[in-house]
């Protein structure tokens, strides 16, 4: 649920602030990545990712909860059919901003706000959580499997040593006689 | 339509102008191709080819927009 705005409104008032955020969300999802200013792509992202969260959903009331805000059904279909499969595996974080520059004119700073369709990468752990998974396993597993091998490992090694000075030895007598 | 009843002095019109001051920029300092460059933090940069010519816009290794 994206946190309310506080202070006033982005364009004359609140009715133009929702229209406003659902013609930029239609826009992003008909482009997949659009170039406004940044304070407008900071009130879209948390309204398009509400949309998105929608279009996973899947039935007939989110659908016409996304339509009550965005009234173009081709949009939204795209969004849904087209969008949605390819978030699945997302679990939010359905946009990016990236900073461009500032616009000739009136200095405002840029942004390109897109949708996040690359498929998931899972993070590699961080070094302390995965020493901590690994001391969580540790006890477990290290009893049973790590300690049972290695006595056994120590016993073949110095089994076979005393094979190779037994072979040896008898060599050396060889070569003397 | 209302209108100053005094001219403004020339000190307070000074004093006023004094107080505009130029912030320095927090930079980011990066070498590429052992060439130093200074750059604002956090913002897309534009990639040329050889001769100069502006292809389109790149933030950590991935393209982002036209120029």
């Amino acid at each position: 649920m994206p946190k309310p705005t506080k202070g006033p409104r982005l364009g004359g008032g609140p009715a133009h602030e929702r229209l406003m955020l659902a013609n930029l969300a239609a826009a992003l999802f008909t482009h997949k990545s659009i170039k406004t200013t940044e304070t407008k792509a900071k009130r879209l992202q948390p309204v398009a990712e509400r949309f998105v969260t929608f279009a996973k959903k899947g039935d007939l009331h989110a659908r016409r909860r996304v339509l009550a805000s965005i009234g173009d059904k081709t949009v939204v279909h795209e969004l849904f059919t087209v969008i949605a499969p390819q978030v699945a595996e997302r679990e939010g974080g359905y946009t990016r901003i990236t900073k461009l520059g500032f616009r000739k004119g009136d200095n405002a700073p840029m942004v390109q706000i897109e949708l996040v369709l690359e498929p998931v990468v899972a993070k590699p752990k961080s070094a302390k959580k995965a020493a901590a998974a690994a001391a969580a396993e540790a006890p477990v597993e290290a009893p049973a499997e790590a300690v049972a091998p290695a006595e056994e490992t120590v016993e073949v090694v110095e089994a076979e040593a005393t094979e190779a000075e037994a072979t040896e030895a008898p060599a050396e007598e060889k070569a003397a006689e | 339509m209302a209108v100053p009843k005094r001219k403004m002095s020339r000190s307070n019109t000074r004093a006023r102008r004094s107080q505009w001051k130029a912030e320095v920029p927090n930079l980011v300092k990066t070498v590429e191709n052992g060439k130093v460059t200074y750059s604002l933090p956090h913002r897309a940069k534009v990639v040329t080819d050889s001769a100069g010519t502006e292809l389109f816009m790149e933030y950590k290794g991935r393209k982002v927009a036209d120029v």
